[in-house]
């Protein structure tokens, strides 16, 4: 039997745009379960990063209930919060969002030193990681050096490095050519193999064939799974 | 971590160059600034430290009562030292002391040195540590004299030894060396070469002895364990108790106050230069937090660079504390950097600072406390300047600003605007008081003295001078390059001798006018230019005129009298018989309203001699003329002399030094603020490149783009215009107070300083107005 990750249950967001009250997720009720690899398909503006911000806990539901490794998030506090989605959950950006002034080196190393690891360890993870994604090479570049490829590699890699259970892509490969986009969404059913739960945002049919369940979402509602 | 955040640090520094330098450069000159005000500081407060029993050390001034006001006097009656240690408990030691300028002589070398004739306990209050004979034996000698080392060296050559040796004095008395002390420590109110006993100085002049001649400075120490309170209750009802129809006291003043707090109004300390003291110090603080704002005002306004690494990070896992954290590690590097930029500053800037405040700073960053110091206001600085920044950049939500969602400026962009807001107010509030300062200064400079400073000499000369002064003067005149010589018994400018108890025909408490006297030869006004308006001069025989005296026009205006000439003066020496008026003139306190004068054909009382030099004669030609006169008829002294325009000049060094200091902190205050501005204006220039593009391609003009630019910065300079106005005109108003004689404060000045500072800031922004409004909006358009 699968182990349940994080469910959702009649999740709401909405915000206040001037005196409306506008909502982007509506009474979202999902589960996922360890090892799923989940695309969220849908037009602009019909919350899918809404949803996947929700869920790595950047940004939180208005109602609703959100359980994640069987802890209540909605009722939990700041501090709690940012604690679970360190140690749990890593992201993937359309736009990289590498930190320009590190090096590659430095830009994976990143999530440890939020995490206290101690340096002799965080060496041996970067050098790991590195090693695995085949970058040794262009450890000491800044990532404007870098291809748009290689740059959203060395994000995974950054995502990958806190041995996350999950991670949360927003459209990963929207700046990448084709061949690049191949590339990297072999790279995310090959660490879904691997045992990492993934949800990805996506426009793209072609990548969400990758994954093992497609959400569709309209007008912040879930249309059709 | 933190070597993480030093390198992001050090990286983003070099990757902007053009804002580092800003920031670091901004923050160096205040600094900078801030360390040679401190310095100053350190110096002032410095003053009389390094005599030892700085609790027990005090002068004593009296007050006296003249026409209702009590005036505060270095000077008291010969007695009261020794009546004070006699019958007054607490009082372990007390001096009579007079400062007087004496001519020494050994062998082919003679020199002018000031010091004091006192008594024993001189050296117990003082402290004096000999070098060579030792204290007891000091002053058991009567023609006994204690030199400073310095004076010893100058006097004899260094390494010899003094003691026992015998100076000449004035070209006829002989001195004893009977000891040799360290010299005096730097910074001391009341520096002095030499010690000789008093009784050598009150020798045959039994006036000395009584009370009701107030002449002689008091020192005394308390006893350790005394109480100040109670000796000083004592010591202010002594005077009265001595002698009759007085209302005179003398009081106990701190050596510790000696320097910064010695301006007395009423009989009563009100301050003195601890005002300016104080005035810098806040200027150096304020000057600091102009630098530190242009540091706020940077960072925030290139929050939307540091945005996105904010949200990467707080995605990443950072809490808000580590962002704060990291944002001040960056600002206190830049400080550290500026610190040491300061430094370099400082080295070149220090000894150009030291020809304006006549003084000799040193930076001595061997001194622990200095870097400390330093160490303290890079770290203030950087923490402060940091801690705003820091806390609005890390306030940033994740979600919003990867998403590329403008952040919301509200907050930022209205305390920006007020921040510049206030450095434009407090550097059109320096620019407004530099102007003021200098005019009030030129007000005074320019005021109708009385006589004619320029082409004038003044010597000081000794009685053995006097009785050949007739001769010398016709000697120079006869060199063609000297227009008139004159003898007095005080500086032209000083205060010099003075007395009340005067009475005369019509007057009603006459006796409580103080009048300053004047011993003067017949030449005296015609050779300082000072106009009789009444009446005759004196008479070129001193000995037929002994009773007639000249006054100052207010003592005439007071007298009442329609004709003053012939009108009858008394005091206890007999009838003074009013033969001429003279116009007023300013002596003493250049800002105020002088005190009546009294002159009297009495040479033989002459200090200082005066010689006008002939208008056109080139002054070089003039001094060595004078100088070949005085070789022949006054051998024994070196040509030593002084103009009094110079020492006029000096009469202002404060306020000069305040109008100095003032004008340079409000360049440094605009500049500061300047490098601000420019940054702001480039950021804003590139914020609103995409507006600017659509605007050019719908066919504005670039002064039309300019104007749009430079703007919304100059309503906010307006606006300071606004707040600074009424805060300089109270701060020169209040300063003004202090001079009796002052200007009216114009209101072209705050209109002159307004449109300054409207232009400064106009080009400042202009630059880049221009710079953004020429780009080719094809560039701004496509990035996009």
């Amino acid at each position: 039997m699968k182990t349940k990750l994080l469910s959702l249950n009649e999740a709401t967001r909405t915000v206040n745009s001037g005196s409306n009250k506008v909502t982007l997720l509506d009474t979202i009720n999902l589960q996922v379960n360890e090892g799923e690899f989940i695309s969220l398909m849908g037009p602009s503006g019909s919350g899918k990063s809404t949803l996947l911000n929700c869920i790595g806990m950047l940004d939180s539901f208005t109602g609703g209930g959100y359980t994640f490794l069987g802890e209540p998030v909605h009722s939990m506090k700041e501090k709690n919060r940012s604690k679970l989605y360190k140690e749990y959950i890593g992201f993937v950006f359309q736009a990289y969002h590498l930190i320009d002034e590190l090096t590659v080196w430095e830009n994976i190393e990143t999530p440890l030193l939020y995490k206290s690891v101690k340096s002799s360890e965080r060496k041996a993870l970067v050098a790991d990681m590195l090693d695995r994604f085949n970058i040794v090479g262009k450890k000491d570049l800044f990532p404007q050096q870098l291809s748009g490829g290689q740059q959203q590699l060395v994000g995974i890699a950054r995502a990958l490095i806190g041995n996350p259970k999950l991670i949360l892509a927003d459209e990963p490969t929207g700046n990448l050519n084709s061949k690049q986009s191949t590339e990297i969404m072999e790279l995310f059913s090959q660490l879904n193999k691997e045992g990492v739960t993934i949800i990805q945002a996506t426009h793209s049919e072609q990548n969400a064939a990758y994954g093992s369940r497609i959400i569709n979402l309209l007008d912040g509602k879930i249309v059709e799974e | 971590m933190i070597i993480n955040y030093i390198k992001i640090a050090l990286r983003s520094l070099l990757k902007n160059k053009g804002y580092s330098f800003l920031n670091i450069f901004g923050l160096a000159i205040g600094i900078t600034c801030a360390s040679l005000i401190f310095l100053w500081v350190e110096d002032e407060v410095s003053f009389n430290t390094g005599f030892p029993n700085q609790d027990q050390v005090f002068y004593v001034p009296t007050n006296q009562n003249y026409e209702g006001e009590w005036r505060t006097f270095y000077s008291t009656p010969g007695p009261l030292a020794q009546d004070m240690l006699n019958e007054i408990p607490g009082i372990e030691k007390a001096t009579r002391s007079n400062l007087q300028e004496i001519l020494f002589a050994f062998g082919d070398n003679s020199i002018t040195r000031r010091g004091r004739y006192a008594d024993e306990d001189f050296l117990d209050i003082f402290s004096l540590k000999f070098i060579e004979g030792n204290r007891e034996n000091a002053f058991t000698n009567p023609e006994a004299i204690v030199l400073t080392q310095e004076t010893s060296e100058q006097l004899f050559g260094k390494g010899e030894r003094a003691i026992g040796k015998v100076v000449k004095v004035s070209n006829k008395d002989n001195y004893l060396v009977t000891g040799v002390v360290e010299n005096l420590p730097k910074n001391v109110t009341f520096p002095f070469d030499w010690v000789a006993p008093f009784e050598r100085y009150a020798e045959g002049e039994e006036w000395m002895t009584f009370y009701g001649n107030n002449f002689s400075d008091t020192f005394v120490k308390l006893a350790p364990e005394a109480n100040f309170k109670t000796v000083d209750a004592q010591v202010r009802t002594l005077i009265v108790k001595k002698e009759e129809n007085t209302t005179d006291y003398a009081f106990l003043h701190s050596i510790k106050d000696w320097h910064l707090r010695s301006k007395f109004d009423g009989g009563e300390i009100v301050g003195g230069r601890i005002t300016y003291v104080r005035l810098f110090t806040i200027i150096a603080f304020i000057i600091l937090l102009i630098a530190c704002i242009n540091f706020m005002n940077l960072s925030t306004a290139r929050s939307e660079k540091r945005a996105n690494e904010v949200g990467v990070r707080k995605a990443m896992g950072s809490s808000r504390g580590r962002l704060v954290t990291q944002f001040i590690s960056e600002s206190l590097m830049l400080a550290f950097i500026a610190a040491i930029v300061s430094v370099l500053f400082l080295a070149v800037l220090l000894p150009q600072f030291n020809l304006i405040i006549e003084k000799d700073l040193a930076l001595g960053l061997s001194n622990p406390i200095h870097i400390l110091a330093l160490l303290s206001i890079t770290v203030i600085c950087g923490v402060f300047a940091g801690l705003y920044p820091a806390f609005y950049l890390s306030s940033f939500k994740p979600v919003q600003v990867l998403k590329g969602l403008k952040v919301s400026e509200g907050s930022a962009s209205f305390i920006r605007k007020g921040l510049v807001v206030g450095q434009f107010t407090i550097s059109i509030v320096f620019i407004i008081f530099t102007i003021l300062v200098y005019q009030q200064i030129q007000h005074a400079k320019n005021r109708d003295l009385g006589y004619d400073k320029n082409q004038l000499l003044s010597m000081q000369i000794d009685e053995d001078f006097i009785p050949k002064f007739d001769v010398i003067q016709q000697e120079l005149i006869r060199t063609g390059s000297v227009y008139n010589a004159t003898l007095c018994n005080s500086q032209l400018l000083s205060g010099g001798n003075n007395g009340s108890g005067f009475t005369w025909k019509g007057g009603t408490d006459t006796e409580d006018v103080l009048i300053s006297f004047r011993n003067v030869t017949e030449s005296f006004f015609e050779t300082t230019g000072m106009e009789i308006i009444e009446g005759r001069g004196f008479n070129k025989n001193y000995e037929i005129d002994s009773t007639s005296v000249l006054i100052s026009q207010s003592l005439a205006k007071m007298m009442g009298n329609e004709n003053p000439i012939g009108n009858i003066i008394n005091r206890g020496d007999g009838p003074l018989e009013v033969v001429g008026v003279v116009k007023d003139y300013v002596y003493g306190d250049m800002f105020d309203s002088s005190d009546p004068v009294m002159f009297m054909n009495y040479p033989p009382y002459a200090r200082y001699m005066f010689i006008k030099t002939k208008e056109g004669v080139p002054i070089d030609r003039a001094l060595s003329d004078i100088e070949a006169v005085l070789k022949t008829y006054n051998p024994a002294y070196p040509f030593e002399y002084s103009f009094v325009d110079e020492a006029f000049d000096a009469k202002f060094k404060n306020e000069q030094l305040v109008g100095e200091l003032s004008q340079i902190f409000a360049i440094l205050a605009i500049l500061i603020s300047c490098l601000g501005l420019f940054g702001l204006a480039a950021y804003t220039a590139e914020q609103r490149s995409k507006e600017i593009g659509v605007r050019k391609v719908l066919g504005a003009s670039v002064s039309g783009i300019v104007k749009l630019l430079s703007k919304d910065f100059l309503k906010l300079v307006g606006i300071s215009i606004l707040i600074s106005v009424p805060i300089a005109w109270y701060a020169t108003y209040s300063w003004l107070q202090d001079y009796a004689y002052r200007i009216e404060i114009d209101w072209i000045v705050f209109l002159v300083a307004g449109i300054l500072a409207v232009i400064i800031a106009l080009v400042t922004v202009s630059f880049q107005a221009i710079k953004a409004a020429i780009a080719n909006p094809v560039d701004s358009l496509k990035t996009e």
